[in-house]
Parts: structure tokens; C-alpha cells; sequence
């Protein structure tokens, strides 16, 4: 039980070859290109909820933040589309990787800070002493946003991994006891199988929402640098 | 509606205008280090990474001068 219980976030391997490579550009081949000027109902479909995604993700951007717009919906989308991926059974979920997390955290919020360091510097450097601070507390404050400011791929990398693994961990206990319940008590394994059911909507939630937030936060630090 | 307050936000933002420097009026000192303007802010913010700077040099600086433990 215990090894099982981590054996689903190891590197998938194949016939002893890693083939995490594969598993993470395979939700790629789940969004067909729009190659018509009208399409089938599928692409129409895709393309609606993209250009609704980014209608709302991006209004709040002047035009140089704009420029960003491909690269946030491709971050919504393959988020989105591994996390509910991962929630097919024995499927490897790669957003439980802290390594990719951390992989696609870091270059982005890095990027948006040397953006804004780069195009406006004045601004970027007030942005570590909050308007209206006292004097005596301005030294402090300082280093605290420094650690804020630093702190932030962390938190947004460390964030979706441990919403991710922690739903599956807990899918995976309360499914094994589930079975183990069927032999010794039926009815209590009823109740531990609703508590299953209403996890998996959670967890379907959970994936969508996870990904809309790591895509705002990123957003978000993008606006306050341009 | 987490999105429609941020674009009301910067509708509003630019109807009113951002803040100008020219508001705040300082002489002396607090013209260049205050935490009002963008300029005083960001002088503020470039002198305590400066003078944390000087703090790491000076104790490098003081740990190689001290001597090591003379034997006996």
C-alpha cells in the first residue's frame, strides 16, 4: 500500500526508457489547429473558449503586455489540459512535478520582471517601498518586499504541486479504502465511495482552477510590470 | 467578477490619472529620499540595498584582516 500510494508520481518509463517527454506533449495533440474559415464543430468550440479565455485575461493589459497573450493562453491551456488528463486512472500527471512546475514558474516571472526593469526601471525599483511608509520602517519594508518579490515562482510553482498531488493522494487513499471497506462493511464503503465521487468533481475543479490561477498570477505580476 | 473589478480598476486608474510627482512638494533631504514620489521611493529603495552592500563588504573586508590564531 505504501509504495503504491507514490508509485503513480514517479518518471513513467517504458520498457525501462523515460517517456515523460512524450506524456507532456501529448495533451498538444488534443487541440486540433484551425485550418478552415469555417470550421467543424470541435475547432469551433476550441476556439471560442480561447478567444474567451483571453478576451478576460487580457483586457486588463495595455499593448505591450498584450504581446503576451499567446504565451498565457498556451500556459492556461496546457495546464488545464494535464490536470484533467492526470485525473484518468494510472495516468502520469506531470504538474506533480515540482521540477516542471518550477520549469515553467520561474522563466515567466523572471521575464516579467526584467520587462519591467528593463522598460521602467523607476517605477520597478519604487514598487519594493509601498507609498506613504514611515521612515523608521522604510529599511525593513525594503528587504521585505525584496523576499516577497523573490518568494513568488516559489509559491506559484510549489502551489500547483501540492493541489495537484494532494488531490490525487487523497483520491488514492480513499478509493483503497473503499475496496478494503467492501469485504468487512458495505454500507460504510457506500458512504466512503460518495465521498469518492464528490472528490473527483472536486479534484475536475480543482484542475481548471488551478490553472486559471497560475496563468492570473503571472497575469498579474505582467501588469505590474508594464 | 475578479475580472471585471480589475478592468474597472484601470478604467478608473486612467479617468483619475496615476499618481504625479508633482503633487508632493519637498525641499532639502526629503526631496530626494521620501515615500511619496516615485524618485524618493526608489532612492530610498537603492540606498538600503547599498548600504547592506557596504555591511557585506565591510565584515569580508574585517574577517580577512583579523588575524588567524597564533601558535604556540
Amino acid at each position: 500500500m505504501n509504495e503504491n500510494l507514490f508509485a503513480s508520481f514517479a518518471t513513467p518509463t517504458m520498457m525501462g526508457l523515460p517517456i515523460v517527454i512524450l506524456i507532456i506533449m501529448f495533451p498538444s495533440i488534443l487541440f486540433p489547429s484551425p485550418n478552415r474559415l469555417i470550421n467543424n464543430r470541435l475547432i469551433s468550440i476550441q476556439q471560442w473558449l480561447v478567444q474567451l479565455t483571453s478576451k478576460q485575461m487580457m483586457a486588463i493589459h495595455n499593448s505591450k503586455g498584450q504581446t503576451w497573450t499567446l504565451m498565457l493562453m498556451s500556459l492556461i491551456l496546457f495546464i488545464g489540459s494535464t490536470n484533467l488528463l492526470g485525473l484518468l486512472p494510472y495516468s502520469f500527471t506531470p504538474t506533480t512535478q515540482l521540477s516542471m512546475n518550477l520549469g515553467m514558474a520561474i522563466p515567466l516571472w523572471a521575464g516579467t520582471v526584467f520587462m519591467g526593469f528593463r522598460h521602467k526601471t523607476k517605477a520597478a525599483l519604487a514598487h519594493f517601498l509601498p507609498q506613504g511608509t514611515p521612515i523608521f520602517l522604510i529599511p525593513m519594508l525594503v528587504i521585505i518586499e525584496t523576499i516577497s518579490l523573490f518568494i513568488q515562482p516559489v509559491a506559484l510553482a510549489v502551489r500547483l504541486t501540492a493541489n495537484i498531488t494532494a488531490g490525487h493522494l487523497l483520491m488514492h487513499l480513499i478509493g483503497g479504502a473503499t475496496l478494503a471497506l467492501m469485504s468487512i462493511s458495505p454500507s460504510t464503503a457506500l458512504i466512503t465511495f460518495i465521498i469518492l465521487i464528490l472528490l473527483t468533481i472536486l479534484e475536475f475543479a480543482v484542475a481548471m482552477i488551478q490553472a486559471y490561477v497560475f496563468t492570473l498570477l503571472v497575469s498579474l505580476y505582467l501588469h505590474d510590470n508594464t | 467578477m475578479y475580472i471585471l473589478k480589475c478592468v474597472i480598476a484601470t478604467k478608473i486608474e486612467i479617468m483619475a490619472g496615476p499618481e504625479t510627482d508633482a503633487q508632493f512638494q519637498f525641499t532639502g533631504i526629503k526631496k530626494y529620499f521620501n515615500s511619496y514620489t516615485l524618485t524618493g521611493r526608489m532612492n530610498c529603495v537603492l540606498a538600503t540595498y547599498g548600504s547592506i552592500a557596504l555591511l557585506v563588504l565591510y565584515f569580508k573586508l574585517r574577517s580577512k584582516k583579523t588575524p588567524a590564531v597564533k601558535a604556540t
